[in-house]
Parts: C-alpha cells; sequence; structure tokens
C-alpha cells in the first residue's frame, strides 16, 4: 500500500496489537507467570516471606508483588496488553467482516462457479422445458434451503443457497465477552464489598469487617443470629453447617432465612455465605455468700461476668468436657482491689473459696457449647455482567467453530445451443457434511438429467 | 459382595489394559482383526463400566448418603477413564483409524490402575461434605472431565503426529498405519475445539458454584489457577494454527504440554499444592 493512502491502520504499532503473533506470546506469558502465585503462598504477611525465603528473594517478592501475584503491576500490564490485543484485533478485522456480510454472493459469473471447491455441471443437448427446470430447482431448494434468484446473469437464472453468513460475528462475540468479564470483575471490585464476621448466637450486628482493609462496612440493616447447627454423619464427618438468619430493619423483623454451605441468603444486594463456625464454652455457676441465698452466674469463654452485688468478676480459663464423666471449669475471681486466684469445679462437687474476708461456696450446675456462626459477606454488582460474558463466550465459541458459513449455487443457462447446469458450492467449516448435503443434489440430479446428457 | 461396582471396576481395570495391549499389537503387527477385537473388547469394557457407576450410585443411596459418584479421587479417576473411552470410541466411530486407539487406551487404563491399585486411594463410598453438597458437583464435574478426557486423547494424537513426522520417510510398516500429518493435525485441532469448550463450561460451572457456596467466583485457588493456565495453554493452540510457522509441529507439541497441565491441574494441585479444592485428594 502507498504511503499516501495509508490509513492509521497500518501504523507499525497499530499491526503490533493486532497481530496474532502478540495474542500467542501473551497467552504463552500469562500462563508462564500465573504458575508463580500457585507456587508462592498469597497474601500472607510480609515477615514471613522474609523468613521463608531470605533477603534477596525476599526482595524480588517485594519489588514484584509476588505475594499478591494476581493483582501485581505486571499482572495487570499483562492483562491490560491482553484487552488491547483483543480491541485492536476486533476493530481491525471489522472491515473484513463488513465487507464479506455486505457481498453480494449473486453477483457471480459461470465460470467463477465452476472454480468453487465443489462443482459439478451438465450439458443437455435440448432445450428444457418449464416443468423440468422446476423439478431442477425444486430438488435443488429440498436439499439447499432457502434460496435468493437473479435472472440474466452470463445468459442465465442464479439461484443462490446462503446459510450462516452471520456466524462471522461469533469471534466478536468471543473476544468480546473476555472484556465483559474483566469489566464485570472491575464493577464487583470497585463497587462491591467482601467481608465477614463472627456472629455468636443470640447476637445481632449491623457492620460486618472488610476482609482486605479490615475496615468496618455498615450494612444499613441487622442481622441476627437464632441459631447455630452442626449435624454429623454416622461416621463423624460433618454433614451439615445451619445458621438461622433474622434480617432486622428498624429494629422490625423483615426477614428469615436458614442458611448452609452452598445456600446463602441476599438481602439488598448483600449476601451472607456460612463458612465456619466456633464453639466457645459456657458454664452456669450457682454462687452464695455465707448466710446469703443463691445466685446463678453465666460465663462465656473470652468474657468476663460480674457479680454486682459483690463487686466480683468472673472468668472461664479452661473448659474440659468429660473429667471422669463430669464436665469441668477452671474458673477465674477477681475482686475490686486488684486481688484474683483460681480453682477447678467439677459439676457435682460444690466447693468454698475465701476472697477478702468473705467466705463464698460456688457449684457448676450447667455446662454447654455457645456456638459462633462464621459469615462470609458480599456484595457484588458486577457478577451478572461476569455471567452475561461467560455467555456470550459460549455462543461466540459455538459460532465460531461450529456454525459454518455456505452457499450452494446453481446455474441454469444456455450456451452454443446447448443447456448447462452448474452446481457448486462452498462452506468455511465441516466440509464433510457439506459435501454429503450437495452430493444429495447431485445425485439427484444426475438421475433426472444424466439420461439427456 | 462379589457383583458390586469396586469388583466391575477392577474387571474394567483389566479388560482396559487388555484392549491397550490389543491396539498397540494391531499397530505393530497392523492385524486387522486384532483391531476389530480391540474394538470389541473397549466397548465391552465400556459397557461394564457404566454398568458400575450405576451401580455405585445406587450402592450410595442404600449407604444412605445418596450421591453420584464423583466425590473423590478415587470416583473422579473411574469417571476420567470412561469419559476418555467414550471420547476415544466416538473420534474411531467417526474417522475409522483403530491406531489411534494405542494412543488413547492406555490413559483410561492406567486412570484405572491407578484407582485400583494405589494403596492412598480411597475407594470407599463416604458421605458428601457440606461443601459438596450441590447440584453443581454432577455438572461441574462433568463438563470439567469431557475437556480433561478430550485433552487426553488429544496429547496422544499429538505423540502420534510427533512420530509420524520424525519418521515420515517410512510410509509402509508401522508408520504407514499412522493417518497423515494432516489429518492428525485436523484430528488435534478438533478434539482440543471440543475439549476447550467443555474446560470452558468447566470453569464457567465452578465460578457460578464457586460464588453460591464461598460468596466469589474467583478466588485464585491454585486449583482455579491451574485451569486457567491450562486454559491459556490451549487458546494458544487455537490461535497458533494462524501464525505462520506454528501449524503442525508446534501444535502437536502444544497438545502434549497442554495435557501436562491438565494433569497437573487435576493431581499436582491435590498433592502438591494447598488449597479449597483439597478434598480431591482423598
Amino acid at each position: 500500500m502507498k504511503a499516501s493512502s495509508s490509513t492509521y491502520q497500518d501504523t507499525s504499532i497499530w499491526r503490533f496489537f493486532s497481530s496474532v503473533r502478540l495474542a500467542v506470546f501473551l497467552l504463552i506469558t500469562l500462563a508462564i507467570t500465573s504458575i508463580i502465585g500457585t507456587v508462592i503462598p498469597q497474601g500472607e504477611s510480609l515477615h514471613l516471606y522474609l523468613e521463608t525465603y531470605g533477603p534477596t528473594f525476599f526482595r524480588i517478592i517485594k519489588v514484584l508483588h509476588l505475594n499478591d501475584t494476581y493483582h501485581s503491576w505486571w499482572y495487570l500490564i499483562l492483562l491490560g496488553l491482553f484487552s488491547t490485543n483483543l480491541v485492536v484485533c476486533t476493530l481491525r478485522r471489522l472491515p473484513f467482516t463488513l465487507k464479506l456480510c455486505r457481498r453480494d454472493n449473486l453477483s457471480v459469473d459461470s465460470g467463477r462457479l465452476l472454480k468453487m471447491p465443489f462443482k459439478k455441471d451438465w450439458e443437455i443437448k435440448e432445450e428444457l422445458d418449464n416443468d423440468s427446470t422446476q423439478s431442477i430447482i425444486s430438488t435443488f431448494k429440498r436439499v439447499a434451503g432457502k434460496f435468493h434468484e437473479r435472472a440474466d446473469v452470463d445468459g442465465g437464472r442464479l439461484f443462490l443457497a446462503e446459510r450462516g453468513k452471520w456466524s462471522y460475528w461469533g469471534v466478536y462475540g468471543l473476544h468480546g465477552s473476555i472484556l465483559i468479564i474483566f469489566f464485570g470483575a472491575l464493577v464487583g471490585l470497585f463497587l462491591g464489598f467482601k467481608g465477614s464476621v463472627m456472629l455468636p448466637e443470640g447476637e445481632t450486628i449491623d457492620h460486618i469487617v472488610n476482609r482486605q482493609t479490615q475496615e468496618n462496612i455498615p450494612l444499613g440493616f441487622s442481622v441476627r443470629c437464632d441459631r447455630f447447627k452442626i449435624s454429623f454423619y454416622d461416621n463423624g464427618a460433618p454433614k451439615e453447617y445451619r445458621s438461622d438468619l433474622t434480617v432486622l430493619n428498624n429494629d422490625k423483623e423483615v426477614f428469615h432465612k436458614s442458611i448452609v454451605v452452598n445456600d446463602p441468603m441476599e438481602y439488598k444486594g448483600v449476601t451472607f455465605y456460612q463458612a465456619s463456625y466456633r464453639a466457645i464454652p459456657e458454664v452456669t455457676v450457682q454462687v452464695a455468700k455465707s448466710g446469703t441465698p443463691q445466685r446463678s452466674l453465666t460465663i462465656s469463654a473470652f468474657q468476663k461476668a460480674l457479680w454486682p452485688e459483690e463487686q466480683l468478676s468472673f472468668g472461664l480459663m479452661q473448659y474440659m468436657p468429660d473429667v471422669h464423666g463430669m464436665p469441668a471449669a477452671q474458673i477465674w475471681i477477681g475482686d475490686q482491689e486488684g486481688r484474683s486466684g483460681n480453682f477447678w469445679l467439677l459439676k457435682g462437687k460444690e466447693k468454698e473459696f475465701q476472697q477478702g474476708e468473705n467466705l463464698y461456696r460456688i457449684s457448676l450446675s450447667n455446662a454447654k457449647q455457645r456456638y459462633l456462626t462464621g459469615l462470609q459477606v458480599k456484595k457484588d454488582p458486577g457478577v451478572w455482567i461476569v455471567w452475561l460474558g461467560c455467555t456470550v463466550l459460549i455462543v461466540g465459541f459455538t459460532m465460531v467453530f461450529w456454525v459454518p458459513h455456505r452457499r450452494m449455487w446453481l446455474w441454469i443457462g444456455r450456451r452454443k445451443g446447448k443447456t448447462i447446469v452448474i452446481l457448486s458450492g462452498q462452506t468455511n467449516k465441516n466440509k464433510l457434511q457439506f459435501e454429503k448435503n450437495i452430493r444429495k443434489i447431485e445425485e439427484a440430479l444426475n438421475s433426472s438429467l444424466g439420461a439427456r446428457q | 459382595m462379589t457383583f458390586s461396582s469396586s469388583y466391575l471396576f477392577s474387571l474394567t481395570t483389566f479388560i482396559y489394559m487388555g484392549a491397550a495391549a490389543l491396539y498397540l499389537t494391531h499397530w505393530i503387527f497392523r492385524v486387522q482383526k486384532v483391531g476389530l477385537l480391540a474394538t470389541v473388547v473397549t466397548v465391552g469394557g465400556f459397557v461394564i463400566q457404566t454398568v458400575g457407576i450405576g451401580l455405585r450410585w445406587i450402592e450410595s443411596y442404600q449407604l444412605g448418603y445418596g450421591h453420584a459418584p464423583l466425590s473423590n479421587l478415587y470416583e473422579s479417576l473411574v469417571f476420567f477413564s470412561w469419559v476418555t473411552v467414550l471420547v476415544y470410541l466416538i473420534i474411531e466411530w467417526q474417522v475409522k483409524q483403530r491406531v489411534i486407539g494405542a494412543f488413547a487406551t492406555p490413559f483410561a487404563s492406567l486412570a484405572m490402575a491407578y484407582a485400583s491399585f494405589s494403596p492412598n486411594i480411597e475407594d470407599k463410598i463416604q458421605p458428601l461434605i457440606p461443601a459438596l453438597k450441590s447440584n453443581w458437583l454432577i455438572i461441574h464435574v462433568i463438563t470439567c472431565f469431557l475437556g480433561y478426557a478430550s485433552f487426553a486423547v488429544a496429547c496422544g494424537l499429538g505423540i502420534m503426529y510427533l512420530i509420524k513426522n520424525r519418521f515420515s520417510g517410512g510410509s509402509a510398516g508401522m508408520m504407514g498405519v499412522i493417518p497423515d500429518c494432516k489429518v492428525l493435525d485436523e484430528l488435534i485441532h478438533q478434539t482440543i475445539i471440543f475439549g476447550f469448550l467443555w474446560l470452558t463450561l468447566g470453569i464457567i460451572t465452578g465460578a457460578i458454584w464457586a460464588n453460591d457456596a464461598w460468596g466469589t467466583y474467583w478466588s485464585w485457588d491454585p486449583k482455579e489457577t491451574w485451569s486457567l493456565i491450562t486454559w491459556f495453554v490451549y487458546a494458544t493452540a487455537l490461535h497458533a494454527r494462524f501464525v505462520r510457522g506454528w501449524a503442525g509441529r508446534r501444535i502437536a507439541y502444544l497438545a502434549i504440554v497442554g495435557f501436562v497441565s491438565v494433569m497437573f491441574t487435576y493431581f499436582g494441585v491435590n498433592f502438591l499444592l494447598s488449597g479449597l479444592h483439597s478434598y480431591g485428594s482423598q
């Protein structure tokens, strides 16, 4: 092409970005570099990498962000180049596809038809009457399907049955779908969040903790865990983790749902997943100062319980569910002066203890596990865009590889006092099936025309 | 318990090994009748294995668990070999070339032998852990393994291509019965297209399932990442045809490299790397 007529499409950078060579290079590079993040643990704290890999390799990890490979600057550059490659390829290919789709496949002459990959012609001495011509056309139609006709092509009638021209757009769907998926991922990244929360049974939260930044994210409504239940198979393997959740809007219950793994709860675009659980022991003790009535106190692990009348605090230091068939708990006691002590308590055995000037009696009356349900919480408005992209990807792929563009021509004309019938065809994929079809027409025409040759 | 699924699977293992030996014999000695016998034996093994899979499904209901036999490494190996034989038989029926069997059935018999004889593989029917209790399990596993099996066959074809290409001088004897490089190249391409569609569907169904179960459709878990790496390799193979000098031999190499990546996605991730898919290693 001359320099004067060269368009923006011919600059070398444009050609570079639209080349299949670049696509192949990027695909191989992405394949190889993606291995890194599966070998080096991702998302650990930095000092751990220093310990594991030593100072030299640690510096490489830090510069190349190998602790978060798939969000590192160079990986994003690769994905950016990949996207650019896709866009430029699309733009460069577009004019050709438009030309292909606008091409008038009826403007061919009989000579061209005889150069097609599949062709067959018959010469008949006499002139065909109307009925025979009609029968040839209907034979063609029966196998080839709907057709267009043009009179007076090369002194004859030309028929064209064309199918699957639209399949040329499949590759745009296929390539565009990758960009749609990337876009959906970005929407999720910027407009959504991922977090988690440990919610004890009976308690309510109105915010969750962002997984990356550890910041609180207000939900705009509250969620209460009414109950957590774990069930087991006979062999002891876990069968089901179930949390009964209630959504509250301004302290009003609006929604109940029992969630299990694989069946989350969604409310106002926020989804709650059953992710984990923790069991913490909780004991109930009966305490009394000599001469006063008994009082019941519930002590949870990690939480102090207060006996307000006596200004005493109780804590649960250790819990053993089965000591000679009975639960036992190590109880911590402290008073306001900072004096503290601890002792073991076995269910069914009362104990006396001295705290300051007073003597107390204490017994363990009840012990149980209290559950915290671990919920994964996320909002991702981009997920539907990603699913759309996946659908377009599959549809596009099917079009590209399995929908053929096939054309079958039939020409009936007269030359040098003879009638000539030409059958020809072309397809861009699935040649075997195509050949079978066109042979069918050929055989039918052979039997009706063969005798008259 | 003679007529149990595990009995049928042991039987299948030996039948497939026999079939692979017959296909090899057919290739080396070029006896048509042996080839026909190989096909008959393979189809017989396939039928027995199919009954075995159905039986195992029923047995799981009898144990009160009630799940499709696709839940652990043992069951996945059985299914992998089943799909590989299925894909191969379809290709044999389509292109009428039994030599391919010498390069495809060994994958199926190796998978069965590994499942049956490895002491580390639990072959008991186990209940489903909560994470696997989903309708997506069946769809995800079937789509993935249709991909894996196609790639196994493509790898076999790639090896055939390289052998044929290397000894291209001999059009007689053992080389003579291997189809032309041009035919093999087209077969590799078609098989990769088929596998690529299923791998893509496998990744997508996995993403949908992960979004339901873990709250994120993509978390760069090693299994996910390796399936993407595999996807990149085969995407390369599909594009390489349009690059001058890449068609033919390099695509045959890519078919082999791609299958190594498949194998790593399947086994390597389970045994060497840790992640969310660890139940596949039991």
